[in-house]
């Protein structure tokens, strides 16, 4: 969770990721954000997230964002 | 039968089908429901009535096929292979019966709705190149709300590819879903999930969805009635004959039909999603308050939202996502930082978007304009986001001040007028020629010698409109402030509902523009 926290930090400073739970319902994260964050996600963890996972469910926390990765790692 | 806005369907249609469905046993509802939607359809668009069963049968063969398909991959990941191995197996036939479902519906809309136009460009490039031939296309017309429901049968399918919705393996309900009669005009642009199953469900029609319901369709029939059909009284004249008006008279027909497009539009909406809540169908909002925008961007998330949805979902993010542009996103956040390296990337996916939300709209110059409008303006916005947050960073100018975001706000009306004027005008040269009309001529005199109204709306219509739409602004403003307003007033006492009931008759009775020397107008969007 931490490597998330560090890339979101990286990507959108200035928000408190370890708790956020409505990142995208309050507009923290926009579309070309979860753009960059996609690629880094992949590029950090060696998996592929296609457009299906892109969904508010997936990205609205980063405990949702570790737990997509997570499921995503197993699958690959 | 024209529209919901007749006396056939609102008269006789509509109660008979209520009746219906409130009489038939609950297993049985989905069958009114479904001949009621083909008996409007068959009311407007006649024999073409073919093509909406084609695409049902279409999508719902191709869905079959997907599940086939799915259903083999889970076999083999059963029987020990990996589950990249059975993957892969699948893929290519997967992509095929997809790809001939997507295409299947996307190729009957092109051949009913884009054909005229693609062979008039062609006759066009020829005649550059001094080639003299004029391709004749057959017309067979343009059944009722074929880009709604095209949309919807490929999100379905696409859904269906991704695994994200089931196959449904009962053709009919495929049927109801892409032709229920309260979404097929206009929409909302509905998903699978979204409303299948509550259509078969057949729930009964309570009292508590039959007040919020026909309050919610009286609601929608005053906006259009009161405001929209009157506003055509200066809209229309305008924009027909432009070249007789000066920018003032134009300048002031763009704003009155931003909002004549508005209650028109969302009206219909609001009729669709009540008659919805009747048959205890939850259809998706299509509206948010959109001119309470502080940018463009934040508009189109506020105006036709299903629309917007389905082009992020289904065109935005699975292009920006490709192999090829995920690749680019990398190399252009090293080279250009976070903020403009994600959206120099993600500009090829922003352009397809609105390319694609032009042409959506109808195959003339001025919507791939008004596509390639929007497409710069939110470009732009982003582009100069960082620039605006470090102007206020230095200058210490509060961005969430009362002043600046009603600086914002008029900002983007301004954006939102100029666009629907390129929208409404009789093509692009029209467009440009009222914009420059604005620019050259504007009297601001015109606005008390009389010159604005000479046109079509005398002070009474302006008073009824100012009036309803303050009403409108102020529910809106509630809205905005979390506000459940139609909640609100369902559980207000009974006599304080019926008031509002009977308000609201009352208001579409005595100040709806019907009747000698109105013309009703034509639902807007019905034409897209």
């Amino acid at each position: 969770m931490d490597e998330i926290i560090e890339i979101l930090e990286d990507l959108r400073p200035g928000v408190d990721y370890a708790t956020c739970t409505t990142l995208i319902d309050d507009r923290y994260l926009d579309s070309l954000a979860i753009v960059a964050l996609v690629a880094e996600l992949e590029d950090a963890f060696d998996i592929s997230i296609p457009a299906v996972e892109v969904v508010r469910e997936n990205f609205n926390s980063v405990q949702a964002m570790h737990k997509m990765v997570t499921r995503l790692a197993d699958e690959f | 039968m024209t529209s919901y806005f007749s006396f056939a369907f609102m008269g006789v249609l509509l109660p008979l089908t209520i009746l219906a469905y409130a009489l038939m046993p609950r297993r049985a509802r989905w069958a009114v429901l479904l001949g009621a939607s083909y008996v409007f359809f068959w009311a407007i668009s006649g024999k073409l009535i073919v093509f909406v069963v084609a695409s049902s049968l279409l999508t719902y063969a191709c869905g079959l096929g997907l599940s086939a398909l799915l259903a083999r991959r889970r076999a083999y990941v059963a029987q020990g292979m990996p589950r990249k191995e059975a993957k892969r197996r699948t893929a290519r036939w997967m992509k095929l019966v997809v790809v001939a479902g997507v295409l299947g519906n996307f190729g009957i809309l092109v051949v009913l709705k884009y054909l005229a136009f693609f062979s008039g460009a062609a006759t066009s490039l020829l005649a550059l190149v001094g080639i003299s031939a004029r391709i004749e296309v057959p017309s067979w017309g343009v059944p009722i709300g074929i880009s709604f429901y095209t949309l919807m049968a490929v999100s379905y399918l696409v859904d269906v590819y991704r695994g994200t919705t089931k196959a449904d393996r009962n053709p009919v309900r495929v049927a109801l879903f892409l032709c229920f009669f309260p979404q097929i005009m206009e929409g909302p642009i509905c998903r699978y999930e979204q409303t299948a199953q509550s259509l078969w469900a057949g729930n009964p029609v309570t009292r508590q969805n039959l007040f919020a319901g026909t309050l919610r369709i009286l609601w929608g029939v005053a906006k259009k009635i009161i405001v929209a059909d009157r506003l055509n009284l200066f809209v229309k004249p305008v924009f027909s004959d432009w070249q007789s008006y000066d920018g003032s008279v134009i300048a002031l027909a763009a704003i009155l039909y931003t909002v004549q497009l508005y209650c028109d539009f969302s009206g219909t909406m609001d009729v669709a999603l009540g008659m919805g809540r009747i048959f205890g169908v939850t259809l998706p909002e299509n509206f948010r308050q959109p001119f309470f925008s502080r940018t463009a961007s934040e508009f189109w998330k506020r105006w036709h939202i299903t629309l917007g949805a389905w082009f992020r979902d289904y065109v935005y993010y699975p292009v920006s996502l490709s192999a090829p542009m995920k690749r680019l996103t990398k190399g252009s956040r090293k080279v250009f930082g976070n903020r403009y390296g994600p959206l120099v990337a993600s500009s090829g996916a922003l352009f397809c978007v609105w390319l694609g939300n032009g042409l959506w709209h109808g195959a003339g110059s001025q919507y791939l304009f008004f596509g390639m409008y929007y497409f710069v303006l939110i470009l732009l916005g982003g582009f100069l986001e960082p620039v605006m947050q470090r102007v206020s960073d230095r200058t210490g100018l509060n961005r969430d001040a009362v002043p600046y975001r009603a600086f914002q706000m008029l900002r983007t009306l301004v954006v939102i007028f100029v666009g629907e004027l390129i929208f409404r005008a009789e093509g692009l040269r029209a467009g440009l020629g009222m914009l420059s009309s604005i620019a050259h001529s504007f009297r601001p005199e015109s606005f008390v010698d009389g010159t604005v109204l000479g046109v079509g709306m005398d002070v009474h219509d302006y008073a009824v409109v100012c009036a309803f739409v303050l009403v409108m602004l102020c529910v809106g403003i509630a809205r905005e402030r979390g506000m459940d307003v139609s909640g609100w007033v369902g559980a207000r006492a009974l006599p304080i509902r019926w008031v509002v009931w009977m308000a609201l008759v009352v208001a579409i009775v005595v100040l709806g523009a019907y009747g000698k020397g109105y013309v009703p107008l034509d639902p807007i969007y019905a034409n897209f």
